[in-house]
């Protein structure tokens, strides 16, 4: 080994040392995340009118390898519809303890009504508040339900940890 | 006859359909229009197969092939139909080919042409045989870009069924449904070409058997209105199980989800109800669900009825046992009850000691004919006398009898099962009306279909059966025995003659004449005096199995309800005798009252321990139906809280006494019933069995006296149930709430209108009922339908008790 090659490699050590850090000092920090990482639901609607994309097919519940999904449907009220069409999920639950963010749920619905977004902080207490409804995803709900809780109780806006890259499918969610 | 499908060699009876060769080879080809049990009339063209046969020269010997030296096979040009084509000797079907592929993939393309497509919000998804078939024989692919034909997505046919006309592939399923098998026409066809689409001109679906249509779509065009978006098909916990709704047990699928049951549905028995059950068996499930369900056993503390759990209402119940005589306990079960409950009901019944346990309605007469008839008798028959109104005493029966005036016998199962292109069945057949007679106080719906009808005097059964007696026995009629036929004598005597010289005669007898047991005795004297079996129709799910088994009392006047004021403890299951305000007063001063049932009754409200019963839905079990078939009955997975059946009742109430009654389980109950009937009630088959029961004597079948005939309210049966129809929303709105039928010059005297809302006291029980003013009803007779309390029969109403709550007028359209 010679001289030159541990002043070669030293020299790395040293490019190293005046590199910008890689750590984010997180939750202080937000973190990265890459477009495609499948954090928690969200559930859509369609921008245009504000109706819900959800049809309440139960395809997406069909598809979970994990039996996370439960929808229960109705029927829409003509004059004052939830989502476009006859059909609504009055009941839409994902448990988030056995969801493994694969992202089926997603490849099956037909009208891209549930996305998975970037939001991964999904630690919690007790058992019950992992169960996720659709006040929890909607579009405009942010955060997980501990966040919100925490955020309320302290009165402040909810503050997630994540610095999320943009991505169509999640068509109106604004972190 | 010799039959090449896809080179398999087959030997089917001639007659056969080419659809069902392919099917009975192993094979498949895709089909809409044919459906088991109706015509086939090639109309969806998607059966399509490359057919040909082998033909004879003019001396009859086989053309040959000259190269083979085999007859040769001539192909016919086209494809055909496989459905609406017989097979021949020496046919060949070939579904193979690339043409049948073609054909079959056009087929799929066309028939999808004007479909939306919605499988995520149809209800029929995961179940379509559109969708099974596009996925099976289809591309895959659409070349059609243009706009599909716009319709109504959301049209209520009836309270209980929704079109939707966008998904209609005009197979034309339902419209011959109403045709052929209840025999009324009331959908059709309207407009031409791609404009078509099912309507019809009445207001709602004027039929007993409407929900069958939502079976047979097989798109998602039809739907069960009460179980709308409720789950989907892959979802539902699916149940085969026996109805329990009435004393034919049609075979039903029970579909739940999470604990509630969504849907009933027909399953396939060929013996019983072929695929068709009747709206009250569809449709009267909704109660089970009702929010008001008792769920935990209660018993009363300080005039309060308090919560506690299964051994406390026990314990509590053996102490109160203690200080009385066990003769003096009355049990009584609802008819719908199971074998096994009625086992465990007579186990607790001995181990008390007492005589007193009966079940209820139990028409005076006996139940078990002498001569027993099978449906399968009644619909290959070729005489059938009606007496009573068996479209909604046991709507399969009015079913059975439709078949029997097509005069075409049942088909014989294929190897794939039930034939789906019968081809002896054909659109708009001819119906051999005149082999028919129906007899009741009041118009029934069957006597349309009839070839003679009788109109007798309500509670005149017993004369009008001794009169016909008389007839047969070429003697003359008095005055008084002609009125009492209710048609006249030359109509009478053809009845009488026809039923002699058939060769499969039927008498069918009604809860009217069985209310009565000299009526009921006078129906059996005259069917011996004419030779023809009988098929005695009982009020309830397991009239026949009870009866059989002996849940009788020893006495006659410890029968219910005159148990009620003889016993000083009373057992009661799902009755609800305080209905009646004296019963309730007298209830009041039993020295305990134990109510076993699903809600919180009137009865319940007076006892002093209410324990949580189990629905019909929830049970295992054996029932008994009006041909003597023992049919199972299993659980659908309901969520019922600690609601127990009677076994459950009975399994509690002997711990407490310190014993293990026989009959304290389902199972126990089962190892009694085989030793007594020699009968494995664990292995019965879905489609159950009519046993040789090793001959024994009758039971002595103590009833109480019928109530003197005479009154002016006919207590009639009724598809669906009273007791639960305000608990039962959708078939609430379709049968137009409980009906109070009056012809319309009482009416008039009565100060009633069509559609008012009354209340009035019949036979002591207070009754709310909807008036519907119709001729149906003879003058000075009003129709009430019947509760398990207040069975089939004449009473007198107390026409001062009438309150008109509220008049709703109709308004003419
Ligand atoms: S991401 Fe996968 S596991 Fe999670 S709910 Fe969707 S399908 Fe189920
Ligand atoms: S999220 Fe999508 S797949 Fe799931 S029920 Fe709603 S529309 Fe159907
Ligand atoms: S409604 Fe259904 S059963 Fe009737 S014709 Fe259309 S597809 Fe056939
Ligand atoms: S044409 Fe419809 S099944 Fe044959």
């Amino acid at each position: 080994m010679s001289v030159l090659d541990i002043a070669k490699g030293m020299g790395v050590t040293l490019g190293h040392l005046f590199k910008r850090p890689y750590t984010v000092s997180y939750p202080e920090q937000r973190v990265d995340i890459e477009p495609r990482f499948r954090g928690r639901h969200h559930l859509l609607r369609h921008p245009d009118t504000g109706l819900e994309k959800c049809i309440g097919c139960s395809l997406c519940a069909a598809a979970c390898p994990a039996y996370a999904i439960y929808v229960e449907a109705a029927e829409n009220d003509p004059d004052d519809p939830v989502s476009a069409g006859e059909r609504y999920a009055k009941i839409y639950e994902i448990n988030m303890l056995r969801c493994i963010f694969c992202g089926f749920c997603e490849e099956a619905c037909p009208t891209g009504a549930v996305v998975l977004g970037h939001e991964f902080e999904l630690a919690d207490f007790r058992y019950q508040d992992f169960v996720y409804g659709k006040e929890d995803m909607l579009v405009g709900t942010t955060g997980s339900k501990w966040q919100r809780r925490e955020a309320a109780a302290k009165g402040k806006e909810v503050r997630i940890g994540v610095e999320p890259a943009p991505r169509p499918e999640l068509e109106g969610v604004d972190y | 006859m010799k039959v090449v499908v896809n080179d398999i060699e087959l030997d089917l009876a001639p007659g056969t359909s080419a659809i069902d060769a392919v099917f009975a080879a192993g094979d498949d080809v895709p089909y809409f229009c044919s459906q088991e049990y109706m015509s086939p009339i090639g109309a969806c063209r998607m059966c399509l197969a490359r057919v040909g046969s082998p033909r004879k020269d003019r001396d009859g010997n086989w053309i040959l092939d000259e190269e083979t030296g085999e007859p040769k096979i001539f192909w016919f040009p086209n494809l055909m139909a496989t459905c609406t084509t017989q097979v021949t000797e020496g046919m060949v079907i070939d579904t193979r080919s690339e043409a049948v592929k073609n054909a079959q993939n056009s087929m799929v393309e066309f028939t999808l042409i004007n479909h939306p497509l919605d499988c995520p919000v149809c209800d029929k998804g995961g179940a379509c045989e559109l969708q099974d078939r596009a996925y099976e024989y289809g591309d895959g692919l659409s070349r059609f870009e243009f706009d599909k034909r716009r319709s109504e997505k959301h049209h209520e046919l009836s309270e209980l069924i929704t079109l939707d006309r966008e998904r209609c592939i005009h197979c034309k399923r339902c419209v011959r449904f109403f045709e052929e098998v209840p025999g009324d026409e009331v959908l059709d066809f309207i407009e031409r070409g791609s404009h078509t689409y099912i309507g019809t001109v009445d207001a709602g679906l004027p039929s007993n058997f409407s929900g069958n249509i939502t079976d047979i779509c097989p798109v998602g065009a039809l739907l069960d209105a009460s179980s709308r978006f409720r789950g989907r098909n892959w979802e539902y916990d699916h149940t085969r199980t026996t109805s329990m709704d009435d004393a034919t047990g049609s075979a039903v699928i029970v579909d739940a989800r999470t604990g509630r049951i969504e849907r009933v549905k027909a399953a396939l028995n060929p013996d019983v109800n072929k695929t068709w059950i009747d709206d009250g068996t569809r449709f009267g499930h909704e109660y089970v669900d009702s929010p008001d369900r008792l769920t935990r056993p209660m018993v009363r503390r300080n005039g309060e009825l308090q919560p506690v759990t299964w051994p406390e209402a026990a314990a509590y119940v053996a102490e109160r046992l203690k200080g009385l005589s066990g003769k003096d306990v009355g049990i009584v079960l609802r008819a719908d009850s199971t074998l096994e409950e009625g086992v465990a009901a007579l186990a607790l019944a001995e181990k008390l000691g007492t005589g007193q346990v009966d079940h209820a309605p139990r028409p005076a007469g006996s139940l078990l004919p002498s001569r027993p008839a099978t449906l399968t008798d009644l619909a290959t028959a070729d005489a059938i006398f009606v007496v009573g109104d068996v479209t909604e005493e046991a709507g399969i029966l009015d079913l059975r009898i439709k078949d029997a005036l097509k005069g075409v016998t049942p088909p014989e199962l294929l190897p794939h099962g039930v034939p789906i292109a019968d081809l002896r069945l054909k659109e708009r057949m001819p119906r051999r009306a005149e082999i028919l007679t129906v007899a009741a106080p009041y118009r029934v719906d069957l006597m349309r279909h009839a070839g003679a009808s009788h109109l007798y005097p309500a509670g005149g059964e017993a004369e009008l059966f001794r009169a016909l007696t008389a007839l047969a026995g070429g003697g003359q009629l008095t005055d008084e025995q002609r009125a009492a036929l209710g048609a006249d004598e030359a109509a009478a005597r053809q009845l009488v003659d026809r039923l002699r010289s058939a060769s499969d005669g039927v008498l069918v007898v009604g809860g009217f004449a069985l209310a009565r047991r000299e009526a009921a005795e006078a129906a059996r004297a005259f069917a011996r005096a004419v030779g023809v079996k009988e098929l005695l129709v009982g009020p309830m799910a397991n009239s026949h199995g009870l009866e059989l088994l002996g849940v009788l009392p020893s006495h006659e006047r410890y029968a219910f309800p005159g148990m009620l004021q003889e016993a000083k403890a009373l057992i009661v299951s799902h009755l609800d005798p305080a209905k009646d305000p004296d019963v309730a007063a007298s209830l009041k001063e039993r020295e305990l009252l134990v109510v076993h049932d699903m809600f919180l009754t009137e009865t319940a409200r007076l006892a002093d321990v209410v324990l949580p019963a189990r629905s019909v839905y929830e049970k295992d079990g054996t029932v008994v139906n009006l041909e003597g078939r023992f049919l199972p009955v299993r659980a659908a997975p309901v969520e019922a809280g600690q609601a127990e059946d009677f076994t459950g009742v009975v399994r509690y109430l002997g711990e407490a006494l310190g014993e293990r009654l026989e009959g304290r389980s389902v199972r126990s109950a089962r190892r009694v019933l085989k030793r007594r009937l020699e009968l494995d009630l664990a292995e019965l088959p879905d489609n159950g069995v009519i046993p040789r029961l090793k001959a024994r004597p009758a039971p002595k079948v103590t009833t109480r006296e019928a109530p003197a005939a005479g009154g002016n309210v006919l207590i009639a049966p009724s598809m669906a149930r009273v007791e639960y129809l305000h608990r039962n929303p959708h078939l609430n709105a379709a049968v137009g709430g409980p009906k109070l039928s009056v012809n319309p010059a009482d009416a008039e005297g009565l100060g009633v209108m069509d559609g008012a809302e009354v209340r009035l006291r019949v036979g002591g029980v207070w009754r709310d009922a909807v008036v519907r003013v119709t001729e149906a009803v003879p003058a000075g007779l009003m129709t009430l339908p019947a509760l398990p309390e207040q069975g089939v029969g004449l009473v007198q109403a107390d026409l001062g008790s009438l309150v008109v709550d509220q008049v709703r007028l109709e308004v003419a359209s």
